[in-house]
């Protein structure tokens, strides 16, 4: 049996552990830059007005009206936290697959069948009992079955979070309660497809040919119905895949038109996916950079372009980055334009030990890797970014997004702890 | 100038011909060799548990009935049940604070974790 367990609206959860007055009330997060509603908890979900991913100034009021208290995204402390609740999950079994931030599939083979039932509900109480976070579990026999009993252990009251598929009986009354379009893997269009049959609940998709299954929504569609099935054809995946491609684009807080400004942004995003390759232990060996207006501005000047720079050998050194990226940014920078955002992507990615070095960039390799395992040590120790390359500068609040809201980062930092007292 | 002035000096130097002894071990292995062990790591010992584990700093002397002062930092683990009488960190009406475990309380509070040590800082 392989159990599905998902954060209940997980970023607003992770603000409610530490603030405990906000229990019961609407609690919403803002993306980057705090434009628009990343997530709603329950009660701000009930607020029908209160549209996701719209922007903030067009629904201020609404709100404000509605004592909604908003959060500018966390990320640090939202890491942290899923990282606890993973590990909470891998005390229940050695095979746990971290498919999000707020969703595992935990494998439960090891345990016998009659026990499932009271695991599952231990795993949901001892998850929020040791991190502060309300999960929901859903166990049946394949992936896609238990992301379905997922979904229906929230939604149905009475389940109380838990659902457990293990039964003939169970599994009919699963796919019956659920929808063909709110089907994990059944796109829209497919959806739309598997509609015009007649058929309105996963149950009826399940009963449909698999000849007709196939050719309609090819191999995948096929998977997906037999696991409905119960018949196993997606197995869990233990590690993280490292990554194809990294990178990073945020607005800017203002806009901005001064080079130096969007230079700093630039090399300071640089370093950003820098340190994510070098912790999956990759160099990259194409780098991209963008520039971009807003085009959601009617009296902006438009401009966006972008550049692709393939680096003779891939590296993952910061200084190496920096040196390439900010090449790129100069030939596609043009006066003029108010700009909105800077993006920095890595591709070609490839296992830092297997990089082939040319004959006459050894020895500027050595250096800089030697240097860059000097920096990343002292910014270990002493903080992120407490050694950065000059160019990312000392001006970020010019540029860096506007994050009004942020909570401190209660697990991640020394002098931003929870405080207790009555004053 | 000075550079090159240096550098001849250097020159001067390996001209005369010094002989550097090639570095080889010499001395005695330590006899302590098998008997070393890490360092006692604060973490090991007072986080048993560091994925239920999250601390909290006092900042008044609200609770010096229980020995907690101004600045003290209270380890908490979320996933240690309480003894009666142990410290705990509780919510009442959505406001942290701190009290002896009382099963018998009448008192609407939520547990939010146990307190397992107190850091102070005697500076």
């Amino acid at each position: 049996m392989i159990a599905l367990v998902d954060c209940n609206s997980f970023y607003a959860s992770c603000e409610q552990v530490f603030r405990p007055d906000l229990k019961g009330k609407p609690v919403v997060v803002l993306s980057n830059n705090d434009g628009c509603i990343i997530a709603a908890n329950k009660e701000a979900k009930s607020l029908a007005h209160i549209p996701m991913f719209q922007p903030v100034f067009k629904i201020k009021k609404v709100l404000e009206q509605n004592n909604v208290v908003c959060f500018s995204s966390n990320y640090t402390l939202y890491s942290d936290m899923s990282q606890r609740v993973m590990n909470t999950l891998r005390e229940f079994s050695p095979l746990v697959e971290e498919y999000s931030i707020d969703e595992s599939f935990v494998d439960l083979s090891g345990y016998s069948a009659s026990r499932v039932q009271e695991l599952a509900t231990e795993i949901k109480d001892r998850v929020h009992q040791n991190t502060g976070i309300p999960v929901g579990v859903g166990v049946a026999k394949t992936k896609s079955l238990s992301k379905l009993a997922n979904r229906y252990a929230k939604k149905e009251p009475k389940n109380d979070g838990v659902y457990v598929v293990d039964s003939e009986e169970k599994r009919i009354h699963l796919l019956k309660k659920i929808l063909v379009k709110d089907v994990w893997g059944i796109g829209r269009k497919h959806a739309v497809r598997v509609e015009s049959t007649g058929a309105i609940t996963a149950y009826d998709f399940s009963k449909l040919p698999v000849a007709w299954v196939r050719k309609q929504m090819t191999v995948l569609g096929e998977r997906l119905w037999r696991e409905l099935q119960g018949e196993t054809c997606n197995e869990l995946v233990p590690l993280p895949k490292s990554k194809q491609g990294i990178g990073t684009a945020k607005s800017f807080g203002y806009k901005l038109n001064e080079y130096g400004l969007i230079e700093e942004a630039c090399a300071s995003y640089v370093s950003e996916v820098a340190d994510l390759l070098r912790q999956q232990k990759s160099a990259a060996g194409k780098i991209e950079v963008f520039l971009a207006t807003n085009s959601f501005s009617d009296t902006d000047k438009q401009y966006r372009n972008k550049v692709v720079i393939t680096l003779e050998t891939p590296s993952s050194s910061t200084i190496k980055l920096t040196k390439v990226a900010l090449q790129a940014l100069r030939k596609i920078y043009r006066p003029g334009y108010r700009y909105k955002k800077v993006g920095v992507n890595l591709f070609n990615l490839v296992p830092d030990n297997k990089v082939q070095f040319s004959l006459f960039d050894f020895k500027e390799k050595i250096e800089c890797e030697a240097l860059t395992k000097a920096i990343d040590k002292l910014n270990n120790k002493y903080g992120k970014n407490k050694v950065k390359v000059a160019t990312v500068g000392n001006r970020e609040k010019q540029w860096a997004l506007i994050k009004e809201h942020r909570s401190p980062r209660f697990t991640t930092q020394w002098d931003e702890l929870l405080t207790i007292g009555k004053v | 100038m000075d550079g090159i002035e240096k550098n001849k000096g250097l020159i001067k130097k390996s001209e005369r011909g010094f002989r550097v002894l090639k570095p080889a071990q010499t001395g005695f292995s330590s006899p302590a060799t098998h008997y070393a062990e890490p360092r006692i790591d604060l973490n090991e010992v007072l986080v048993k548990n560091p994925d239920s584990t999250f601390f909290i700093r006092v900042v008044d002397e609200s609770y010096a009935e229980f020995g907690i002062a101004e600045k003290d930092v209270l380890i908490i683990d979320k996933s240690i049940q309480p003894k009666p009488t142990q410290l705990v960190c509780v919510t009442k009406e959505g406001v942290f604070e701190i009290e002896r475990m009382d099963f018998d309380s009448k008192e609407e509070t939520q547990l939010w974790g146990t307190i397992t040590h107190i850091i102070k800082s005697v500076l």
